[in-house]
């Protein structure tokens, strides 16, 4: 009897009760996301951990394939702060870079996508220009870049003398100095006057890498609705009051993202200084542990570069409230 | 009443009839609409941007106008001092001399490979990724999601080495190198080094090259899209998966093509993980093929370091010639796809 009980009431509700709605929408998010969590469980965390171990150790390739470790504590970390000359030198240079790289490049993608987002001739020619950096100079074409004779030859018009490279740069300091001049005769102060001066000598470079968080600025500017901007105008405010009250604090979650995006690209990106010495360092003999404690070292340093700059941005950032 | 001031009506035809106004003369409305301070400060606002942009354009192609050139100077035109942008004798020396020396066709057929395979893998595994993260709450979404952009931020040549030794013997959680102490195979794991498998692998499981960014960027954009869709698609019976498929798919094309389109190049011009992965034995990459051509290495050492450059540059040109193609036709997708997606921070 029991027993036909238990079969009419298995047959009544089925299936064990089904997950409530938010829980069966959880696990299809953990699908969703699982390709990246296998590839990270078992990829990314032991390359990680590896990496670290390495760092504190002095390795031995076998010739038979494999390789044995050799714990030495902190010596590499050591090694690399107080005996190698190099790395502290690419670091601090490394970061003053960074220092005029990150405001130049948010401010001067904002001011394009804006420029970009507003209706002038030829605005898709200017767009498809615009973003011409992002799919071609990178990796080996900026390499290449880099130390171009041809370049520079063609832009600064050198003498022919075998000497390029020593002309052009005169070349540089002669223009520094045309806007040095201008820039004197207006009474600014040395800092902002050095800053600009280098910001407008590396604007090649500026606007290399500009394009993805040009892209990010002009996807924000795209999602103020236009019926803000019609109000302003009805209201009687001028554009420069638009910008200063609509605009920028519209998209300054857009700047956060972009400063971080920026800071990130700066310090990977094979170009940095401190990543070109890091590789340099791999490819000496036993250099290989050592430049894993050195990118250790600028890992650390660049998360709190980060976390700063974050911490500083989110301070200034305004999120619309929605419905 | 006066017949000045009464519109004159004509008729021109049996349907047809044309009235005139007494109009201020076209002169003075043209001068009253155009000649004032707001047009005036429009006009030279507009100039100004024109001229910006312009100047701008000029920065980011001068560099591929002035390659180009000197790819078809012929090395007489490197000595010569007058010439600048125009080469006096063109030649297609350079061009034939990469090709045929240092094997550009070999080289493309097998970046073409790696490439395509790992920008599709990575746009579809970061759309799936940033769906995840964009639609559903679930315990540990927002740490994961911190994870995410945390493979984004360590600095590759971080992780170079033990990149290096985990392809050089791959294996998942230590079976192989078990099986191998045990004796059951030869090898203590896959050699994967030299082959496509190192990135197809990272590229299948979100990892690859600034993949972060990507997962990103379709988080960001399938946020932008009203969860009523999926509410109501989930209503009609469709599941998660399909709804996924046949509605989210078709309605993220454009930016889909946008992550491909990076993704792509980001790989075809990728010297980092092609160093680590590929040694000199290894399948010939487009990354590998910037040298002087053996046919070209007399010339290029006996005249100046300008020609030697310009063999680079143009090494450069054939490399990203495919990527120049593509572009022209998938810009309009990365324009199109932020008019669109709406990103919001």
């Amino acid at each position: 009897m029991n027993k036909v009980l238990n079969v009419f009431k298995g047959s009544a509700s089925g299936k064990p009760r089904s997950a409530s709605l938010e829980k069966k929408k959880a696990r299809s998010g953990w699908i969703f996301v699982l390709p990246f969590i296998i590839g990270f469980i078992l990829i990314y965390l032991p390359v990680i951990f590896d990496s670290i171990r390495f760092s504190f150790n002095e390795i031995r390739i076998l010739t038979g394939g494999g390789y044995e470790l050799d714990f030495v504590g902190f010596q590499n970390y050591r090694d690399a702060l107080f005996v190698d000359t190099g790395f502290t030198q690419a670091l601090v240079s490394g970061l003053k870079q960074l220092v005029i790289d990150i405001p130049a490049i948010v401010l001067f993608s904002l001011f394009i996508a804006i420029i970009l987002n507003q209706k002038i001739f030829g605005r898709a020619a200017f767009r498809a220009i615009f973003f011409i950096p992002v799919i071609l100079t990178t990796g080996l074409i900026g390499q290449i870049d880099a130390n171009n004779a041809m370049l520079e030859y063609m832009n600064n018009g050198a003498i022919d003398t075998g000497v390029e490279a020593e002309a052009s740069a005169t070349n540089q300091i002669l223009n520094a100095m045309d806007l040095k001049g201008l820039f004197e005769t207006m009474a600014i102060g040395q800092g902002l006057l050095e800053y600009v001066v280098q910001a407008v000598n590396s604007i090649f470079d500026i606007v290399n890498r500009c394009g993805v968080q040009m892209l990010i600025f002009l996807s924000g500017l795209q999602s103020i609705s236009p019926a803000i901007y019609e109000s302003c105008q009805i209201d009687g405010a001028s554009g420069w009051e638009t910008f200063w009250k609509v605009t920028l604090p519209m998209v300054s979650p857009m700047i956060l993202v972009n400063a971080v995006y920026t800071v990130i690209d700066a310090f990977t990106s094979s170009s940095n200084k401190v990543m070109n010495y890091i590789d340099t360092v791999y490819n000496q003999p036993n250099g290989n542990v050592l430049s894993s404690a050195m990118s250790w070292m600028y890992f650390l340093l660049v998360i709190l570069i980060i976390a700063a700059v974050a911490g500083l941005l989110s301070l200034f950032v305004f999120y619309q409230r929605r419905d | 009443m006066n017949s000045a001031e009464a519109p004159k009506i004509k008729r021109e035809s049996k349907n047809k009839i044309r009235v005139d106004f007494e109009r201020t003369p076209l002169l003075q409305r043209l001068r009253a609409k155009f000649l004032n301070l707001y047009t005036l400060k429009k006009v030279l606002w507009y100039l100004f941007r024109l001229l910006l942009l312009i100047g701008v354009s000029y920065i980011i192609l001068f560099p591929f106008f002035s390659k180009i050139a000197s790819s078809f100077m012929s090395e007489s035109d490197f000595v010569d001092v007058t010439v600048r942008l125009i080469p006096k004798s063109p030649t297609l020396t350079t061009y034939k001399a990469i090709i045929v020396d240092n094997q550009y066709f070999k080289a493309f057929g097998n970046t073409f490979l790696l490439s395509l395979i790992c920008g599709l893998l990575q746009t579809f595994i970061c759309c799936f990724v940033g769906y995840g993260f964009a639609k559903f709450k679930f315990k540990g979404s927002n740490i994961l999601f911190l994870i995410v952009i945390f493979t984004m931020v360590v600095p590759h040549s971080t992780l170079r080495l033990s990149m290096f030794m985990k392809f050089k013997d791959f294996d998942i959680l230590g079976i192989m190198s078990l099986l191998n102490k045990v004796g059951a195979i030869s090898k203590p794991g896959f050699q994967l080094l030299n082959t496509n498998w190192p990135l197809w692998i990272l590229s299948a499981t979100g990892l690859a090259y600034k993949n972060g960014l990507f997962i990103f960027l379709m988080r960001q954009f399938y946020k932008g899209i009203p969860d009523e869709l999926e509410e109501s698609a989930y209503l009609d019976g469709s599941g998660v998966f399909k709804t996924f498929f046949t509605i989210i798919i078709p309605l993220s094309v454009t930016m889909m093509v946008t992550v491909f389109l990076f993704a792509f190049s980001w790989q075809w011009t990728d010297t980092f993980y092609t160093n680590v992965f590929y040694t000199q034995t290894g399948p010939l990459l487009l990354t590998k093929i910037v040298k002087t051509p053996a046919s070209l290495m007399e010339m290029s050492s006996a005249s100046s370091t300008l020609y030697s450059a310009a063999i680079k540059n143009t090494c450069g040109l054939l490399i990203i010639f495919p990527l120049i193609i593509l572009y022209l036709f998938g810009q309009k997708f990365i324009v199109q796809g932020i008019e669109r997606s709406g990103i919001t921070g």
